[in-house]
């Protein structure tokens, strides 16, 4: 339980944190509440997945990696450069609604229609591995469990706790009648991905970054 | 079919004799006097010059409104000037201040940064979940104070609605002016899709504020760092945030707004500008294109410097609700189908009183809000011309 209740109790930054990456997705998409329920789900999985993997490393290291600042920089730094390649690829692909000056529908649609949830799941998987605040402390805490079984439902009440404060997001599509909202989710998605682009990069090249 | 319309109908209509004019303009003398003097008339000479060219730049201004019946040609020369004097002294503030336009590590930890209002949709969402503005700014008092910015919005928000972009914000008459340099435009058609785009800034610096609890449009992307204060770049990635709005300053106030003749910052770009224009919607005024005399030439279309109208608006009656109020789309309508107009109110109506109400609104607003600025800007030309510096 002790995942869960620091899971609640910071859900509204996690929430902060996953907010640039979903509601620029879901405007983009102009889906009903019950399809962005289901895209909900398949992020959530993917953030899940995110944080399962994690619940293994933080215990099979027993120290906190979140502490040793280089390592921590290179993998924050890859989950950043990873989301943003996935939400410019989402911004510019899609460019024949969003941005007007680009082309490349072809790619997307293939890409698309091929693995329609992966894209969700990859961006929930790179949220997870994201290291807000509220996450570093679930590691810190995960790291000290015995075993691997407490690590990973640590993990789990955690992750619980948190997605709590993302249940308002599917009704986003509520405005989905409103047209230039598609437009604008995905504009805003490719300026997200920019920003995130150069904090990925910048602590990938190590140091620059403060 | 286009109807046919006495050329400059609408102009004859609001246009009003030099007596008449004086009599309608002498509310707004008395009002200017009273609020820019604040009852007490400078005694020192070169305060009383300053003040008295201010003083009488505005209200020639705006005698000049009612007697011409336009409107955008000397509201544009005010705002314009306020922009460049907004400029001249918010630089000699910061010389005398700190010694330079950049920023230490050192004020923005003290919280002396100046409060604009470009940073409030950002700080609304961290607000309202932390209870602390995400800016290094004072709350009261000294230059720029968060409360006297967010007291000054509100107001001009429930008076004038977007029109505070072309009446009240002291950098809208930067790319204001650019636009206006060239007689034709190089590039014609701008993509409508583009106007889309502030309202994708907006929803990704609110965003990324929330999320990174930092004005991320102040650090990254606002151009108009370059002309007041920056940070001093002490790190690569400082350096990165000055080379993007350094670029985006030169790109959107200077060389877009010359070549489409449009206020591209403005409705291309600023995130606080597609918010503001959400507070069109609970204002008194707003601008009305009457059908019955519309003869659909589209003179408003390519005149309107935000792209706010279209013909489909046209169509509509009104113009969309980037609107900045600015007067252009009447000042070029041949037939007098583009007026002010006061909600609640038929579009027939008399044009001339909802003209004039409205001017007085906005105008009263500019001639208050800009005054002591840009007193203070003339103050320090002369300053530079009789001692050599501005401070
Ligand atoms: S759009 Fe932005 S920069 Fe332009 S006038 Fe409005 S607030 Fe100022
Ligand atoms: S519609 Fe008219 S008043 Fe509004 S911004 Fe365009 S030209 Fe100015």
């Amino acid at each position: 339980m002790k995942g869960f209740f620091l899971g609640l109790s910071s859900g509204a930054v996690c929430a902060a944190y996953c907010a640039p990456v979903l509601v620029p997705y879901l405007l983009g998409e102009g889906r009903s509440v019950l399809q962005n329920f289901l895209a909900l789900l398949q992020f959530l999985l993917g953030r899940l997945l995110g944080y399962l993997s994690f619940a293994v490393f933080a215990w099979g290291i027993h120290t906190s990696l979140p502490q040793d600042i280089a390592h921590r920089n290179l993998l924050i730094g890859a989950a950043y450069v990873f989301l943003s390649g996935l939400l410019i690829f989402y911004s510019f692909f899609k460019a024949g609604r969003a941005c007007p000056s680009a082309g490349g529908q072809e790619i997307d649609h293939r890409l698309r229609n091929s693995r329609p949830s992966l894209f969700l799941l990859s961006m929930g998987l790179a949220t997870g591995l994201n290291f807000c605040p509220p996450f570093l402390l679930a590691v810190a805490t995960a790291a000290e469990q015995a075993s691997l079984l407490q690590s990973v439902l640590f993990f789990l009440t955690f992750f619980l706790g948190t997605s709590v404060f993302l249940i308002p997001a599917p009704f986003l599509g509520l405005l989905r009648g409103f047209s230039p909202l598609h437009v604008i989710g995905k504009m805003a998605a490719g300026l997200i991905g920019a920003y995130y682009l150069f904090i990925g990069a910048t602590m990938l090249a190590g140091g620059f970054y403060r | 079919m286009m109807k046919e319309h006495p050329p400059h109908a609408k102009t004859i209509e609001v246009r009003q004799s030099p007596g008449k004019s004086f009599l309608f303009a002498l509310p707004m003398m008395l009002l200017t006097l009273m609020m820019m003097s604040g009852g007490k008339i400078p005694a020192d000479p070169q305060r009383l010059f300053v003040f008295t060219v201010t003083y009488l730049f505005f209200n020639l201004l705006f005698f000049l409104m009612i007697h011409t019946g336009k409107t955008d040609r000397y509201r544009a020369t005010a705002f314009i000037t306020y922009a460049i004097l907004f400029i001249v002294s918010f630089i000699s503030h910061m010389f005398e201040a700190r010694g330079s336009m950049s920023l230490s590590q050192e004020k923005i930890l003290l919280c002396e940064v100046p409060f604009c209002h470009l940073v409030i949709p950002m700080t609304l969402i961290p607000a309202a979940f932390t209870k602390t503005i995400i800016f290094p700014g004072t709350i009261t008092g000294g230059y720029a104070s968060i409360a006297s910015m967010f007291t000054i919005w509100i107001g001009a928000s429930l008076s004038l609605g977007r029109g505070w972009c072309s009446w009240g914000c002291f950098f809208g008459g930067l790319d204001d002016a650019f636009s206006r340099i060239l007689k034709k435009p190089v590039f014609r058609n701008i993509n409508p899709r583009w106007t889309y785009l502030p309202w994708a800034v907006l929803l990704a610096v609110v965003l990324s504020a929330a999320a990174f609890l930092s004005p991320t449009y102040c650090t990254w992307l606002c151009p108009f760092k370059t002309v007041t204060e920056f940070e001093a770049v002490t790190s690569f990635k400082i350096l990165v945030q000055t080379i993007l709005f350094a670029s985006l300053f030169i790109a959107l106030v200077i060389v877009l707004p010359l070549l489409t003749k449009r206020r591209t910052q403005c409705s291309l770009f600023c995130p606080f500008g597609a918010m503001q224009g959400l507070t069109n919607r609970i204002n008194a005024f707003d601008v009305r294109i009457d059908p019955d005399r519309c003869i659909n030439c589209k003179r408003c279309v390519t005149a309107c410097p935000t792209l706010s109208v279209t013909e489909e608006s046209v169509r509509a009656g009104c113009p969309l609700i980037s609107c900045m109020k600015c007067g252009t789309c009447m000042d070029v309508c041949p037939s007098g189908a583009v007026a002010f107009h006061v909600r609640g109110t038929p579009v027939a109506g008399n044009r001339n009183i909802k003209r004039m109400l409205f001017l007085y609104a906005a105008f009263l607003f500019l001639a208050i809000f800009s005054g002591g600025t840009i007193q203070d800007g003339l103050s320090r030309i002369i300053r530079l011309i009789t001692t050599g510096s501005m401070i």
